[in-house]
């Protein structure tokens, strides 16, 4: 068992040496050893989260030999291990989804350069799952928005690299704030370890000192990493980014990396902050408002877009904004609605970002919806998944949407105060959601005679095959969410 | 034996159904012989279940309370009785009449429907069954407006169908009411609401009795609900227009007397606000009515308006309350029921000889078709109220029953509307015959020569007339008898 | 039976539809045979069941929490689930003869049989969860069926239909949401279920909850203004609107609303509250808003649709008066508006598939021509518009009874409206009869020579349901006995 708690650790190496080693391999083999390394950490993953679980307990790992407050840390319990699993997964299940389409949209000799980012971006995820230290999350968070880049920037295309830029300043002034909170609490309290600046912010709020500046600390943390997660109103760069990028790395980056710094956020909230701190500062209204704007105003503008990548990435301003929500309600309900979203979030978006590059394929590679009409009898499986993630987005029963849905309005009824917004708003969302996403199901089901090519299942066996394992994904967090919310639940009481 | 009531009312109505279903006779003949066989043998069981059948008919339950009963009182048998005479005659006007119709077998069966239905309507013993055969009676005499299929007839039919569909509901808001509270469905003397009841809900009865009253009077073509008489009946066929004017209206009277006297109770409704408006209603309608009459040229559309203000006169001698003014009210039913068909059968024995339709175009009409025109004569001098016809003494009793009720205002005028629209009466109706008979120096009237009617038609005109006769010189029986019954439920 | 049973027959007509597609059937009639004795073998099922009936519920799968699929069978189940399996059979046959004349008609029948199971889901719902979860299924299910001609017209009526019920369930999934959280448990309990401990002082705002709730159920009963998508989902071939769009669709939105009302926040906490009064009057206003529209209306199917919008406020009024005699009406009028409007819709239908004539103003001088059917078409006319002895007479009645018995100003209201829109009833239903019967006599009847009857397998269902209306309208006394049994809890 004790071996078990160097799993963590030794995924995070495994993944940054593989990126290494992938700058000298060719594109096939870099390839051969992403797919490795994504599985092999999966399984790692797996074991740590069955250890965690059973044993129920958070374990510290010191990294080399300086114990703390000096040395560096990773903590794990059920909730992170549960969650670099469900990372690798849907990074893999990503990465097959669009293979295909990867080697036509870059050039081949790029394409040990794309694994390689790719795995940066998943040594650097699990960095942030697992370490204890503000300050190599800090640097993980630097890592990871350079292999986000690299991933949108890899098509070399005009949209695409402006795209990035912009994916980069704007993330540049979220981690620059995030650096400047960061080095306030140094300030503070003078430690970089989580679980000691925690206790310590802990005894400042008790003595009553530092209270604005504490204040001005968390809310420049949370806006920092709200920017990095496309929180509205900080989302402009995000329609771009996913719309433009190729289509593994759009999944990636709105199922992943964004989701990746809401965990952070979250470890911040239970682990330096204090999640009781946290609540009683007024920066959760504030996360709560934006949470409801977000959630109708991504919603209003995918339903005005006319391009099918575009209209899902503002639903995913849309999804993030149920996120902060959930944070808003500053309830442990709350709290485990936004984790199960988290989840709900990646499998659905990366399954309707996989199955729409489907659709478009058999349509010319045109993104317009007037194109998309009837490609779902063209591309049968990416109809149905496309089907199945927006009846998921929609909120309807037996799909994970629901389940998230559910737990949000749930944990609002609890609030007396924020109960009647929350859930109008869901309402509404729900309606807006609908209106878009089954406002494309009924296009691509409408039957014209079309000038393009159909294709069927045989010819792409890998991805049918991801698309049916995302279904699953999606239907098995609908269908038995108990054990999961369970997990969710178990994983945060162990949290800080 | 109660059982036989069921005869008169499912017999025609089923002989009517496959009159309609049956496909064309060989012979017109055939058709006529079918219908006058059923005329008669209706009649005949008609009177047998008006002097015979004493008990009443459970006939099974609509709902758990609701029963469908039939039960013969007087009202019932009085009506029934009216009903019979003028069905059974006007059919047999109908023979020759409708030689120049098209689709007779339809007019025939609807005409026996309603036959059945209308005796339903009579023999009911209680609200619901009444209300079951009041709508019935409206949806089936339908057909007989439309017949003619005109656009005009057709707007006609809907315009009949949205008044008395409109007037209906009304009434059965009341029949609500009436069902929730009351301690029997059956007609009884002084009504079935318990007083401490009534005046619990003191304006919702009051409120009710008033659409009640609004509702059946749409039939009874009283004010405001008039206005689709005058359109509705002309166009029918003419035997179809009279009893339409003559019997259906009178529909409306019968389920008026019912809600007023034997349901809700008139001590209830005494001396209220629903009184004083309903006899505002009654006497507005009655001098309306003469005054359009009036005015009106076209000779059927004068009939019809003259229906809307005899109606009325019933109406008012029921809204008085009183014994006296009761009795006259129901003379008046039946005076005016063989009037106004004799009327209209007479009107339409014009139209089919001559074609003519309009007031002005009869001078000299008595020349050619003076059988005819004396009959017009004797009951419209009846009409108007001339001793010793019938029409005299009802409006007589009116009279004489509002002067005595002792209500302030009403009682004297009532009596004076009476009065001048009988004065209206005489001048809308006798122009015709004195044109008719005397049509002045140099008219050439010869184009009435030999335009006299068939002795069938002619027949159930000149027992109408003999029947306004027979009524006006012996009335006591029935005045009598309608005494002691309004002494018994008032 | 073993309560298992209840899970079969939704699931059978699922499974039962989903799999007519894939199979490759060498003749039409094959699969007609097929999907027939499928539905007849549900409906007997369904009425063992409601016979012989399983005392326990039966979960099928545990949500989160306390949450559950699982279903049961009580008395409102019992009228809902036995009015759907009694009128599907029939549906279907008459389905089979009217799609020959329309193209995919395994995607068709795949979702209509499969409707049939969801909507016995709803009525067979043990706890709100179960119904919301089969409420979305019903929408997604029956959306195909809506957009089943393809069209322009049908695409945009499917996405109407789409949107409007989504939403609607939107605002349910609120009323669930707090039944949930507030209620003692999420089963339905007559009397509703709501904790007065976990209450406290806030009723305003769970009437605020229930009145919203109330409105999103509201949208598949087509209350104003939520109702523009029932018209336009006319598009859908006949079989569809008149079954779903008048029976099952539409009243599973009436029914979740009993549901809401008397099973979940009960009667006795909302009866002459604000709310009470507020959806009074937007019910009145939709029975008058319902008919006068329809008056207006000059497309065959959108009138009698129209008239669905108004007859189904009737059930809500009644719904809405919040007492059992009330409750007694709103069933009634569920059950009897079901025979009479299938019946007028399938009359509508069958000239549709014999004439291709889809307006009024084209039907005249037909009833010569189709006499079965115009007889019929005026039977269920004289229903609709409450003529006394046919079945509408007695909903309407039991309506009427139940809002005098409540007294109150509004309560007397709607009694007026109701009778304001049977004349309103009246004159749109029969306008078209005597079109059809009495036509202009300068009308060429030539001009359909060739129009029949159409065959048995489009008439015995009309046949059946006329005597429904007949039936019921003339011996009630038992129907009603067991509805008032089923409000009073006692069923």
């Amino acid at each position: 068992m004790e071996l078990i708690r160097n799993f963590p650790c030794l995924s995070i190496l495994l993944s940054m040496f593989s990126a290494i080693l992938s700058s000298a391999l060719k594109g096939r083999g870099a390839r051969r050893l992403n797919t490795f390394v994504v599985t092999a950490v999966g399984a790692l993953s797996a074991c740590t989260l069955y250890f965690t679980h059973v044993t129920g307990q958070s374990y510290v790992y010191v990294m080399g030999h300086f114990p703390a407050p000096f040395g560096n840390e990773i903590r794990f319990g059920s909730l992170e291990a549960g969650m670099a699993l469900f990372f690798c997964v849907i990074m893999l299940l990503s990465l097959n989804g669009g293979r295909k389409k990867l080697a036509m949209d870059i050039d081949p000799s790029k394409e040990n350069l794309y694994y390689i980012m790719v795995d940066l971006l998943l040594s650097s995820l699990l960095a942030l799952v697992y370490t204890n230290d503000l300050f190599t999350a800090y640097v993980f968070v630097e890592i990871n928005t350079i292999a986000a880049c690299g991933l949108i920037m890899i098509m070399e295309s005009g949209r695409a690299i402006e795209a990035a830029m912009r994916y980069m300043i704007m993330s540049l002034l979220g981690s620059g704030l995030f650096l400047i909170g960061l080095c306030m609490l140094y300030d503070m309290t003078g430690h970089l370890l989580m679980s000691n600046i925690g206790s310590s912010v802990r005894m400042i709020a008790e003595n009553g000192t530092y209270v604005i500046p504490l204040l001005v600390t968390i809310a420049l943390m949370v806006v920092g990493l709200a920017i990095k997660s496309a929180l509205f109103p900080f989302h402009a760069w995000l329609p771009d980014a996913y719309g433009y990028s190729t289509v593994s790395s759009a999944a990636m980056l709105s199922s992943l990396v964004s989701k990746g710094y809401i965990f952070l956020l979250i470890k911040i909230i239970y682990r330096v902050i204090g999640f009781d701190i946290f609540v009683n500062s007024r920066i959760i209204n504030v996360l709560f408002v934006f949470g409801l704007a977000g959630m109708i105003m991504g919603s209003t503008s995918a339903i005005r877009e006319n391009d099918i990548r575009r209209m899902i990435s503002y639903s995913s301003v849309a999804q993030i904004g149920y996120i902060y929500m959930g944070f808003g309600l500053g309830t442990s309900a709350g709290m485990v609605a936004s984790v199960f979203h988290i989840l709900a979030h990646a499998a659905t978006k990366s399954l309707l970002f996989i199955s729409g590059v489907g659709l478009t394929d058999v349509s010319g590679d045109h993104k317009e919806f007037i194109e998309l009409t009837g490609s779902a009898y063209r591309n049968v499986c990416a109809g149905l998944a496309f089907t199945v993630g927006s009846l998921s987005m929609v909120g309807i029963p037996l799909f994970s949407g629901f389940i998230s849905k559910l737990l949000f309005s749930q944990a609002a009824v609890q609030s007396q105060l924020k109960m009647l917004p929350a859930l109008i708003v869901l309402a509404v969302s729900t309606v807006l959601n609908a209106i878009y996403f089954m406002k494309t199901v009924i296009r691509i089901y409408t039957p014209v005679t079309s000038k393009y090519e159909s294709t069927s299942m045989k010819k792409n066996v890998l991805y049918a095959a991801t698309l049916f394992c995302f279904v699953a994904l999606n239907v098995g967090l609908g269908m038995c969410s108990q054990p999961i919310t369970d997990w969710i639940t178990q994983g945060l009481s162990v949290f800080a | 034996m109660e059982h036989f009531l069921l005869l008169p009312v499912c017999f025609p109505i089923l002989a009517g159904v496959m009159l309609l279903l049956k496909k064309e006779f060989r012979t017109r003949n055939a058709l006529l012989v079918y219908v006058g066989t059923v005329l008669s043998l209706t009649g005949a069981f008609a009177c047998y279940a008006v002097f015979g059948i004493k008990e009443g008919l459970t006939l099974f339950y609509l709902t758990e309370e609701f029963p469908i009963v039939f039960r013969l009182d007087l009202l019932g048998r009085y009506f029934s009785l009216a009903l019979t005479i003028v069905w059974v005659l006007a059919g047999f006007f109908s023979f020759d009449y409708m030689a120049h119709e098209k689709k007779e077998k339809r007019y025939f069966g609807f005409y026996l429907i309603v036959f059945g239905v209308l005796l339903g309507l009579d023999f009911s013993g209680n609200l619901i069954t009444m209300y079951l055969f009041y709508e019935l009676m409206t949806l089936t005499s339908l057909p007989l407006v439309l017949h003619a299929q005109t656009k005009e007839a057709i707007m006609a039919g809907l315009r009949y169908l949205f008044f008395s569909f409109a007037g209906a509901y009304m009434a059965l808001f009341g029949v609500y009411v009436i069902c929730r509270y009351g301690t029997t469905l059956s007609f009884t003397a002084g009504g079935v609401i318990p007083p401490a009841v009534l005046e619990e809900h003191r304006t919702l009865f009051l409120a009710a009795s008033m659409l009640m009253l609004i509702g059946f009077g749409v039939k009874a073509g009283m004010f405001p609900l008039h206005a689709w008489l005058p359109t509705a009946h002309p166009v029918a066929p003419g035997p179809a227009s009279a009893v339409l004017s003559g019997i259906i209206v009178k529909g409306g009277v019968l389920a008026v007397i019912r809600v007023v006297y034997q349901m809700i109770g008139v001590d209830f409704l005494r001396g209220t606000w629903v009184q004083t408006t309903w006899m505002t209603l009654a006497l507005l309608t009655v001098f309306l009515g003469s005054l359009l009459a009036f005015r009106e040229p076209l000779l059927k559309k004068r009939l019809a308006y003259s229906t809307v203000s005899q109606l009325s006169y019933i109406l008012f001698g029921l809204s008085v309350m009183q014994t006296e003014a009761f009795a006259g009210a129901l003379l008046h039913v039946g005076a005016h029921a063989f009037i106004k068909v004799a009327l209209f059968l007479c009107a339409a024995a014009i139209i089919c000889r001559t074609g003519c339709k309009r007031v002005d175009e009869l001078r000299g009409i008595g020349r050619g078709m003076p059988i005819l025109l004396w009959c017009y004569t004797i009951v419209s001098l009846g009409l108007i109220g001339i001793p010793p016809l019938s029409g005299f003494l009802s409006k007589w009793h009116l009279a004489v029953g509002a002067l005595s009720a002792g209500i302030p205002v009403f009682s004297w005028l009532g009596p004076v509307v009476l009065l001048v629209s009988a004065l209206l009466t005489a001048g809308y109706l006798l122009p015709i015959t004195m044109q008719g008979f005397f049509p002045g120096e140099g008219y050439d009237a010869s184009r009435f020569a030999g335009k006299e009617p068939s002795r069938l038609m002619l027949l159930p005109l000149l027992i109408f007339a003999a029947l306004t006769v027979i009524l006006g010189c012996l009335p006591n029986a029935l005045t009598d008898a309608f005494e002691a019954f309004a002494a018994q439920i008032m | 039976m073993n309560a298992f049973w209840l899970f079969l027959v939704v699931l059978i007509p699922c499974v039962g539809g989903v799999v007519t597609p894939l199979i490759r059937w060498k003749k039409r009639i094959y699969c007609m045979l097929y999907l027939e004795s499928l539905v007849i073998f549900n409906s007997i099922l369904v009425w063992l069941l409601l016979v012989f009936r399983p005392q326990e519920a039966f979960t099928l799968v545990n949500f989160t929490g306390n949450l559950a699929i699982a279903f049961q069978l009580d008395g409102l189940g019992t009228i809902f689930a036995g009015l759907v399996s009694f009128l599907w059979p029939f549906a279907t046959l008459y389905a089979f003869e009217y799609m020959t004349k329309e193209k995919h008609e395994r995607t068709f029948f795949m979702f209509y049989t499969a409707t049939y199971g969801v909507t016995l889901g709803i009525a067979l719902a043990d706890n709100f969860l179960t119904m919301y979860c089969f409420y979305e299924l019903l929408t997604l299910v029956t959306l195909p069926l809506v957009m089943h001609t393809l069209t322009r017209e049908a695409i945009l009526a499917s996405r109407k239909y789409l949107y409007y019920s989504i939403g609607g369930a939107a605002f349910a999934f609120i009323g669930m949401i707090f039944v949930i959280t507030y209620g003692e448990t999420s089963e339905f309990i007559l009397g509703g279920v709501l904790d007065a401990a976990k209450l406290g002082g806030g009723k305003n705002l769970f009437l605020f909850i229930y009145v919203l709730s109330f409105f999103g159920f509201g949208v598949k009963a087509a209350i104003c203004p939520l109702n523009s998508w029932l018209p336009e989902a006319g598009v859908a071939p006949t079989p569809v609107t008149a079954l779903l769009h008048a029976v099952a669709v539409v009243k599973s939105g009436a029914f979740a609303i009993m549901r809401l009302t008397f099973y979940c926040f009960g009667a006795e906490f909302l009866r002459g509250t604000w709310a009470q009064h507020l959806l009074l009057l937007v019910i009145l206003f939709t029975i008058v808003y319902g008919c006068s529209m329809a008056l207006r209306e000059t497309h065959l199917k959108r009138r009698l649709a129209f008239s669905t919008i108004s007859n189904l406020s009737y059930i809500l009024f009644g719904v809405a008066l919040m007492t059992p005699l009330g409750l007694v009406g709103a069933l009634s009028h569920m059950v009897f508006h079901a025979f009479m409007k299938i019946s007028s819709f399938f009359c509508a239908g069958a000239i549709m598939h014999q004439t291709d004539r889809h307006y009024i103003h084209q039907l005249d001088g037909m009833a010569r021509k189709m006499p079965k059917v115009f007889a019929i078409f005026t039977l269920s006319s004289f229903a609709l518009m409450g003529a006394p002895g046919l079945c509408g007479f007695i909903s309407k009645w039991n309506l009427a009874s139940a809002a005098i018995e409540s007294g109150g100003l509004l309560s007397y209201f709607g009694v007026a409206a109701l009778l304001l829109s049977a004349l309103l009833t009246a004159m749109y239903m029969l306008n078209i009869v005597i079109r059809a019967y009495f036509p202009k006599t300068d009308f060429d009847f030539s001009s359909i020579a060739d129009v029949k009857d159409p065959n048995w397998m489009m008439l015995l269902p009309l046949f059946v349901f006329a005597v429904g209306i007949v039936g019921f309208g003339l011996g009630s006394a038992p129907v009603t006995a067991l509805f008032t049994a089923v409000a009073q809890g006692s069923f």
